[in-house]
């Protein structure tokens, strides 16, 4: 069964306390009362109630200090002045320290009543807000251990068996299973980099990034990257060329988060480029910024989808039916957003796009 | 000589997708499924390589395994090729620090699945690496 709501009431009056008590008498709540602050802020970490009353009034601490002791012990308290003069002055400082409501006396039953139905109201919203708040962080954190153990681990082991499979098989298949061999194993590696993609956005906090930038060289992560496209950009013939100088001077950033971004873009230039043609990297200082380039001769990408390419899980219309996820380009924009730049694309259908990631320059003391 | 290698694994099915190529690629291969058959397996055997997956059990047990290895006198000079699922974990376990771990003198870290190629060039190139270092203190 749920537990009654608790009201306090804090009044130096004791008439008002009384028909205070009169009033909630049988209607469900639970109520405690204290004829001064110092003995309700005593209350307030006791008792534990929901809502509580402050005369605005009372000898020894007053009304308003009351409030703000009830606010230091737990901020999710309602509170609820009443004021003898009925003063809005006094009501409104009062809401200004955090009360939720006020109560002119003199009051009736009815708008007491009223008032303490909203304020408990009130007390169970942010009660459910705050509990709602810590399941949505709690379910984030869980999801991306469960897709981590639950579904990349069991891919994983299915793909290792299919790369042994095949390497056992190596004199005895057919080109044509072959063929299908390598099928299989582009669908699951596919498979993989969408769950990993998942797991990058959900796990990982972009802005705590900024703790551990260091200065660093563009070459760095822009060698990390082609690294790691080299595999796809040789499985469809892609050249790519770069012509980015050693001399550059240095950024202010983390290189892993950097290469993801390269990856990400790298990866996109070639899956939407043909087959044969090639993406060419630069880079070269403007103003304050190292501006990186990454052109490529594919596809390109409709007008009208071009302003939504960084919004994560969009594909454009246009784009051929493609293994893609779209979370990279999302990812990348946000890594540099961390990292005060920014990426701008243009693109033109038929011939090609180009991404230019600007990062602010490694600034001496 | 045969090169002896231990794989110390939670997961028998991707297990057995690993130790098939170590298999053809010419290696004895031993496996124990948790950390402390696997320590037992290192205490009483001799190894060459040690494959050793990160994440077993309740979390990182393998790292701990890995502690231990640094601290044995013996065992110190293993060489490990760490095997994970989870890259931006480690990343995240060690900010700032490249993805390589160094958990043990000579390591490598592989992230799983493992292709053929790549895993017998890991494996041959870490037992090289280990057998030139031991050289070069004598």
């Amino acid at each position: 069964m749920e537990t009654k709501p608790k009201i306090l009431i804090i009044d130096d009056e004791e008439v008002v306390l009384d028909s205070c008590t009169q009033i909630l008498k049988g209607s469900g709540y639970q109520l405690e009362i204290a004829s001064d602050g110092l003995r309700g802020v005593e209350l307030v970490q006791e008792y534990q109630p929901d809502l509580v009353f402050v005369d605005l009034k009372m000898p020894g601490i007053s009304g308003f200090e009351v409030l703000e002791k009830v606010r230091e012990i737990d901020s999710t308290i309602v509170t609820v002045v009443i004021t003898g003069f009925a003063t809005v002055s006094s009501a409104v400082d009062a809401m200004k320290k955090g009360a939720y409501d006020f109560l002119p006396k003199p009051f009736t039953p009815d708008e007491f009543r009223m008032i303490a139905r909203r304020g408990i109201e009130r007390r169970r919203l942010m009660l459910e807000t705050i509990a709602l708040r810590r399941e949505k962080e709690l379910l984030r954190e869980q999801f991306a251990s469960i897709v981590s153990h639950e579904l990349k681990a069991p891919l994983g082991a299915v793909q290792q068996n299919l790369f042994a499979l095949d390497f056992e098989l190596e004199e005895t298949l057919t080109d044509e299973q072959k063929a299908k061999m390598e099928r299989i194993k582009i669908r699951v590696d596919e498979l993989l980099k969408l769950i990993n993609s998942w797991l990058r956005v959900i796990s990982v906090d972009i802005n705590k990034l900024k703790d551990g930038f260091t200065q660093v060289s563009i070459t760095k992560p822009i060698s990390n990257a082609l690294e790691s496209v080299a595999s796809l950009a040789e499985r469809k013939n892609i050249e790519i060329v770069s012509s980015i100088s050693d001399e550059l001077p240095p950024i202010l950033g983390d290189v892993l988060s950097l290469s993801e971004v390269f990856v990400n873009i790298m990866g996109n230039s070639i899956k939407y480029s043909p087959d044969g043609t090639s993406v060419t990297l630069n880079a070269e200082v403007q103003g304050q910024n190292l501006v990186t380039t990454i052109q490529d001769g594919g596809i390109g990408i409709n007008a009208e989808d071009l302003p939504h390419i960084f919004d994560g899980f969009f594909r454009g219309k246009s784009g051929q039916a493609m293994a893609g996820h779209g979370i990279g380009l999302a990812v990348a924009h946000q890594i540099v957003d961390a990292h005060h730049g920014s990426i701008n694309v243009t693109s033109e259908l038929g011939k090609g796009t180009t991404f230019m990631v600007s990062l602010p320059l490694f600034a001496k003391e | 000589m045969t090169k002896k290698l231990l794989i110390i694994d939670d997961d028998p099915d991707f297990v057995s997708g690993i130790k098939a190529i170590l298999d053809k690629g010419g290696f004895e291969v031993d496996v124990a499924y948790n950390p402390k058959d696997g320590m037992t397996a290192l205490q009483t055997k001799q190894y060459d390589l040690l494959l050793l997956d990160i994440m077993m059990g309740r979390g990182a047990e393998g790292i701990m395994i890995a502690r231990k290895l640094r601290k044995d006198v013996k065992l110190r000079e293993l060489p490990v090729l760490i095997m994970t699922g989870m890259r931006e974990q480690i990343a995240f376990l060690f900010p700032g620090e490249p993805i390589h771990p160094r958990f043990v003198e000579v390591d490598e870290l592989v992230e799983k699945p493992v292709e053929p190629k790549m895993l017998l060039e890991k494996v041959n190139g870490l037992i090289a690496a280990a057998e030139e270092k031991k050289a070069g203190r004598k």
